[in-house]
């Protein structure tokens, strides 16, 4: 719905009667405006040809009345007519419906040929623009003055499901990168235990034990308790090795009589040649228990 | 503990023969039992052995005091720049006469029965000296005044000073694999016996030492005898076969065994070569003769262990970038050898 508010500008000049034929200004609406809002208007010009608006005699954006801002100024030009789209914006705030009345403003139009320069001025006439208020101007009473305002509006709603997610994932892979490094610095479940030497060979020689004894038994016997000093000691530990083993490891310093018989009867069964004599001297019961009491100290040591 | 059977008297007896040259050697000397240790098994492993060590720790003082306590005919010689091979078989002089004599040199004086050879400072002498004494060492027989003079009795102990690098000739390879052992002397680290060594008068007169050593404790001419009784009295079972061929393996191939020296990251390139088999079959020899010293009639791990470094040291041979670090290297890949190798 448009309406067209057309005036025909009075001839105040001869020439100028002669070089703007028509001056229009156009609104959407000339009502139902409220406070705070934005009001387009255009302005159109039909003019003689060779004729357009002088830039300096655009109205410029900025307070145009108490009342009323003007918000932006855009000009083109189509063949003679020659088109102003003005942006207004409204504070007026009305207590009853009220037309009030936006005012008039000259142009300048300029045209240059060989012979000179022409002018002519134009009157933009005033127009009037229909404002309502936005609401009654006495509310009905409220007991609680709160009421008065309206609820605030409700935030979107935010889902958590995507973040617990993430810092789940997070959470697993900091884990991740702990355990590498732990594994790295040998923390606790990383940290090698300090192996417990006699502890296999203990195994080994109560199985052996209980098995058919023969030579062959009673040497791999013997070797594995040798595997388990060699360990605990961080070296081959050979028969005359024991005094000094037993010295800087004090824990096994009961067992010294054991060791004793064990390396003499050690020495007899792989180099004296006489296992026989060897398994006499000393059963393999004898050297599991032995290498039994020898776990047993590692571990309290 | 004595395991010798009663047929092996006469070990037995000579095993106390060797107690008693021990401890009269080590009357005079003091705080090198394990040197002298070390000497009485290569006497009785019929051995040629190299001291070496810094200037008066008691080199000379101990091998004149074996020498004196072993018996025997006995001969010294100081290794010069210009001492020549021939300055060691023979001597030129005019007599009184005025005719030209010649005289065997120090090597053949005492002609065959010779037990002792004795050169001091042997790294002062040409290499044409060690040429000569090589042959000496390896075949113990010497070719002069055209016949061939055996020494089946000779034993050449030599010293060599550590320190000294001006004018003096590198002992070859060769000459050194020929030698049983060689063994660094070192001043003795126990206080009361250096007290001893700088205090009492009686250390100062070496003479007057050696001359109170108790003489001809061991006979030179059964020596052989007794040595090849040694070697095959004392048995070693598969397990010590086992082990020495391992420790053999583990020095020429330390990487392979996987040693680890500190400071030396190319393991596999440090040994060059050396370790020979005469070498390795010097140590059993010696670890042979250990055992009986100790009573047994049966090799185990400490006996070669006790002669390993002082045998095997010198007959390695690391790449001569390692070379000048010898003597921290050597040691302790010897060390790491027994550490790494499962004895039984």
């Amino acid at each position: 719905m448009r309406r067209t508010l057309c005036l025909i500008a009075c001839l105040i000049a001869a020439p100028a009667a002669a070089q703007v034929r028509a001056v229009e200004v156009r609104t959407p609406r000339p009502f139902g405006y409220f406070l705070g809002d934005l009001v387009q208007a255009t302005v159109e010009i039909d003019v003689d040809p060779g004729f357009v608006l002088q830039a300096a005699s655009l109205p410029s954006p900025g307070p145009v009345a108490y009342w009323l801002d003007l918000r932006a100024v855009e000009r083109e030009t189509a063949g003679t007519r020659q088109r102003l789209r003005l942006t207004y914006q409204t504070f007026y705030a009305a207590i009853d419906a009220r037309s009030l009345e936006v005012p008039g403003f000259p142009l300048v139009l300029a045209s240059d040929d060989r012979h000179g320069s022409t002018t002519a001025t134009v009157q933009v006439p005033a127009w009037s623009l229909g404002l309502s208020p936005l609401r009654e101007v006495q509310p009905p009473r409220r007991a609680d003055p709160a009421d008065y305002l309206r609820p605030d509006g409700s935030g979107p709603r935010l889902r958590s499901e995507p973040m617990r997610t993430v810092s789940l994932a997070l959470a697993a892979l900091a884990l991740a990168a702990l355990g590498l490094l732990a594994r790295d610095r040998a923390w606790w479940p990383f940290r090698a235990r300090p192996s417990r030497a006699f502890a296999g060979p203990a195994r080994r020689l109560a199985v052996l034990a209980r098995g058919p004894q023969t030579d062959e038994t009673y040497r791999a016997g013997l070797t594995a308790l040798h595997r388990g000093l060699d360990a605990a000691a961080g070296q081959r530990l050979l028969a005359d090795d024991l005094a000094a083993f037993l010295a800087r490891h004090t824990a096994y310093r009961g067992q010294q009589d054991g060791l004793d018989s064990f390396f003499a009867a050690s020495r007899l069964a792989f180099f004296g040649g006489a296992t026989g004599d060897a398994r006499a001297q000393l059963p393999l019961a004898e050297v599991a228990a032995t290498a039994r009491r020898l776990a047993a100290a590692e571990r309290a040591a | 503990m004595n395991d010798i059977r009663s047929g092996d008297a006469i070990l037995t007896d000579w095993r106390a023969a060797a107690a008693r040259f021990e401890r009269a050697v080590a009357g005079a000397v003091l705080g090198q039992d394990r040197a002298i240790r070390l000497v009485t098994i290569a006497i009785f492993a019929r051995g040629h052995v190299l001291l070496e060590g810094d200037v008066g720790v008691g080199k000379t003082t101990l091998l004149r005091a074996v020498a004196r306590a072993m018996g025997g005919a006995y001969e010294r010689i100081e290794g010069t720049v210009d001492l020549m091979p021939t300055d060691l078989v023979y001597h030129t002089y005019l007599a009184e006469d005025g005719r030209p004599r010649v005289e065997p040199g120090p090597v053949l004086r005492a002609s065959e029965d010779l037990a002792i050879f004795f050169f001091n400072e042997i790294n002062r002498a040409r290499p044409q000296v060690h040429a000569l004494l090589l042959r000496l060492m390896a075949e113990r027989s010497l070719a002069a005044f055209n016949r061939e003079y055996r020494f089946p009795h000779l034993q050449v102990f030599a010293d060599r000073n550590r320190v000294e690098r001006e004018e003096t000739f590198e002992l070859p390879a060769a000459a050194r694999d020929r030698f049983l052992m060689e063994i660094p002397i070192e001043a003795p680290r126990d206080a009361e016996a250096r007290r001893a060594l700088v205090f009492d008068p009686r250390f100062h007169d070496t003479d007057a030492l050696i001359a109170e050593v108790e003489p001809n404790l061991l006979d030179p001419s059964a020596l052989a005898g007794i040595a090849s009784a040694i070697q095959h009295g004392v048995r070693a079972s598969a397990a010590i076969e086992t082990y020495v061929v391992a420790l053999w393996e583990a020095l020429l191939r330390p990487h392979a065994a996987g040693i680890r020296l500190p400071g030396i990251d190319d393991l596999a390139g440090l040994v060059q070569g050396g370790a020979s088999p005469r070498g390795v079959a010097a140590l059993v020899r010696a670890a042979r003769v250990r055992a009986w010293l100790e009573g047994r009639d049966w090799l185990v791990p400490e006996d070669v262990r006790a002669v390993f470094p002082e045998v095997m040291a010198h007959r390695v041979f690391l790449e001569p970038v390692h070379e000048l670090r010898r003597s921290e290297i050597v040691p302790a890949l010897c060390r790491a050898v027994f550490e790494t190798v499962p004895a039984p």
